[in-house]
């Protein structure tokens, strides 16, 4: 038996593994898909963007869609009919290795929305069991260990920090970033750098950016990006095994007692631990619990409060863009503008918190970014004229290459609180199953209206900058489509085991020996990118696991 | 080795297998997808050519690998066929023995139609992963068609094509 079997390999697990293996502990971390190192990591368009090689082909796994209509039905979708797909990095180290790490820390009024912003109607806002403050060490730990590079700039609402600054120095920017940050200062926005989860300079025995030109969606050959694999399950001598799909999860009435998986050649494993962690990403967490009932939890493991799978969220908000053109540049700023490689890493705050009616807002985050450099997306953009109809031949040719050529894309996105309701939640449906035989899950989708709200507010403060900028083709959209990315909740954590999965330590409240350290955790999400709470919060559940594991060991 | 080899044979015949074309309700005659798709590819982007970049051949990768779908795969095969059906209602001749004008027009007339509006958009899509994908694809011939949009792939480059 192990002391700690840990179920998926990402942001939620890898700190655990690291934290316990290296205090001495026996870890074994169970993973559904493949082991890559750097050396296997390079930039092939087709197979990482357009043949999705680090996602399960759809026909073999896939989730049911449930969309929510305003007339109170939902419109049911099938993953694999529909192409909707909601896998984010089958992989050791999950989606951080694909992440582009865009790293902001939650706020304090993140952890108390209900007591700071009040009931809002047909949400379940409630406030966290854990203060920021109880968590910033954490945070800061995270931007040491995995490394964050930035430069803290004072604004309005700059969060509290244990130290004054980033670890790591900024990356290298793009020149038009200089051209942002006389338009800010213009419209009276304050400047932030993004802090990036990717090194700036050689350092943890990890290379600094190569600057490749492609982050976002591909894993790093450099290791600067600080994905769960590079900075943490390298680093430990937790044992991994791959090519196990964990389907269930065995128990008495007290402790989980075995963990079962398949490979995926359909052979049937499993694990005996002292502990287990599951971090299989918001949904696919649900989901076991939900597949593995038993005498002693008729509705899914973990469930007496009937909470798991409820109150999943996403990040809410959208995007938009704006293209600087040639004709309105002078020939050294075209050649500022064309430079490959670095990166644009400009962030907004300035309304994490609005007013608007004589109503206090919880707001969120804009971060500018140039649009993502894959070429075969951009040019089958130009493949449509401004009425709509299809171009070929020499018209089409003659677009794309002045497009390419002679202008560049900024894109923003606007992250704020998707909203926790009743009608947004993961189940599973007995009758569809996936490749190995297993129940699949069931993707229940519905935005709030106030996160639409929200979302127009911010992303109409983020067109004045391109306004400001000059560029043309100014557009965005917000909408309540969820980036299946960005994605948490499911098994909220609380005070109350009546009305939360999950103690303050993530533990089940109705299990001794189970925790969930993945997104799952968050009752709400803060208006941030997920990443860097999801390790830093992990990271604070090693500390509570190591004293468990000490408490276990001194009894006997 | 034996299921393998077969199988891989069928497969590799996917593109070269015969499309029956129909003309309302008889026979009309016979085509296979890649000897449309080599005429439509030109039809529809012919700076490939000039690049000297051949972007057909990378269909075979297409209709083989693993990661494309029975349905997109027989969608493409199906597309060929409306395609020829189209040409032979307009002009009682498969596309690829008519006049390039006479081809213009048909591609024209399907691109009005949903069927053909996302044929063609699938189509171009393959062609240009073809023409501006990693070279060790076999299409973007020494990376012609980077160059002619001066664009830098990524690094570190592929060592092996995913199939």
């Amino acid at each position: 038996m192990v002391d700690v079997c840990i179920i998926g390999s990402g942001a939620g697990a890898s700190p655990i593994a690291y934290e316990l293996a290296n205090a001495g502990f026996s870890v074994v971390v169970l993973e559904k898909g493949e082991n890559y190192s750097e050396s296997d990591f390079n930039k092939d368009e087709l197979a990482v963007c357009r043949r999705d090689m680090f996602t399960p082909p759809l026909w073999e796994q896939k989730h049911i869609i449930n969309e929510y209509n305003e007339d109170g039905t939902f419109t049911r979708y099938d993953g694999a009919e529909s192409g909707w797909n909601f896998w984010n990095g089958s992989m050791v180290g999950g989606s951080s290795n694909l992440m582009s790490g865009y790293f902001h820390r939650m706020k304090p009024n993140d952890f108390r929305l209900k007591s700071v912003y009040g009931e809002i109607k047909g949400a379940n806002v409630v406030d966290w069991p854990l203060s920021y403050e109880e968590l910033e060490p954490y945070y800061t730990k995270v931007e040491q260990v995995v490394g964050v590079s930035g430069k803290v700039v004072e604004h309005k609402f700059q969060e509290p920090r244990s130290t004054a600054d980033f670890p790591y120095p900024p990356l290298q920017t793009n020149g038009a970033t200089k051209w942002y940050d006389k338009a800010c200062k213009a419209l009276g926005y304050d400047v932030m750098p993004t802090p990036r989860a990717i090194l700036s300079e050689d350092s943890l025995n990890r290379k600094g950016c190569f600057y490749s030109n492609f982050c976002g969606s591909y894993g790093c050959a450099s290791a600067a990006k600080g994905s769960g694999r590079a900075a943490l399950l390298q680093k430990c001598k937790a044992k991994i095994i791959t090519d196990a799909f964990v389907y269930r999860l065995e128990s008495d009435n007290k402790r989980v007692t075995r963990a079962y998986y398949y490979t995926k050649h359909g052979v049937r494993h499993s694990v005996k631990a002292k502990i287990f962690v599951l971090a299989a990403q918001a949904i696919e967490s649900s989901r076991l619990l939900l597949n593995s009932k038993n005498e002693y939890f008729p509705n899914g493991l973990a469930n007496s409060s009937g909470e798991v799978g409820k109150n999943l969220i996403f990040s809410a908000g959208g995007s938009g863009s704006g293209r600087f053109v040639f004709e309105k540049l002078s020939k050294e700023q075209q050649e500022e503008l064309m430079q490959p490689g670095v990166f644009f890493n400009r962030s907004l705050q300035d309304w994490y918190e609005f007013s608007e009616d004589g109503q206090k807002y919880k707001g969120g985050t804009i971060d500018f970014l140039f649009e993502h450099q894959n070429i075969i997306p951009r040019v089958m953009q130009e493949v449509y004229d401004s009425e709509g109809n299809l171009l070929w031949g020499e018209e089409l040719a003659k677009n794309i290459h002045k497009r390419m050529t002679t202008s560049r894309v900024l894109t923003f996105e606007v992250f704020n609180d998707w909203l926790p309701t009743d009608r947004c939640f993961v189940s599973v449906d007995e009758n569809v199953k996936d490749t190995y035989g297993v129940p699949v899950g069931v993707i229940n989708l519905y935005g709030h209206p106030q996160d639409l709200k929200v979302g127009e507010h911010l992303a109409k403060k983020a067109l004045k900058v391109l306004e400001e900028l000059g560029c043309e083709e100014i557009d965005y959209s917000i909408s309540a489509s969820p980036p299946p990315n960005l994605v948490a909740g499911g098994c909220r954590f609380g005070e109350d085991a009546k009305t939360s999965v999950l103690d303050k330590n993530c533990k089940a409240h109705d299990l001794e020996n189970l925790y969930v350290s993945d997104a799952s955790f968050m009752p709400t999400g803060g208006s941030v990118p997920y990443t860097w709470t999801i390790y830093a919060n992990s990271f604070r559940v090693a500390d509570a696991i190591k004293e468990q594991l000490k408490s276990i060991k001194n009894q006997s | 080795m034996t299921t393998f080899s077969r199988r891989k044979f069928l497969a590799a015949g996917f593109l070269s297998s015969a499309v029956f074309l129909m003309d309302g309700c008889s026979l009309f005659g016979v085509t296979t997808p890649i000897d449309t798709i080599k005429v439509l590819h030109r039809d529809l982007f012919p700076k490939a050519a000039e690049l000297n970049i051949i972007t057909a051949p990378y269909m075979h990768i297409i209709f083989h690998h693993s990661r494309i779908s029975k349905s997109d795969k027989k969608f493409i095969k199906n597309g060929v066929k409306w395609l020829n059906e189209e040409a032979i209602k307009m002009h009682k001749n498969s596309y690829v023995k008519l006049s390039s004008l006479k081809r213009q027009g048909v591609l024209r007339s399907i691109a009005k139609t949903e069927w053909g509006e996302s044929f063609l958009y699938n189509i171009m899509g393959y062609m240009f992963e073809a023409m501006l994908g990693d070279p060790i694809y076999g299409g973007n011939n020494k990376e012609a068609g980077w160059r002619w949009l001066a664009f830098s792939g990524g690094e570190p480059r592929p060592k092996k094509a995913f199939l």
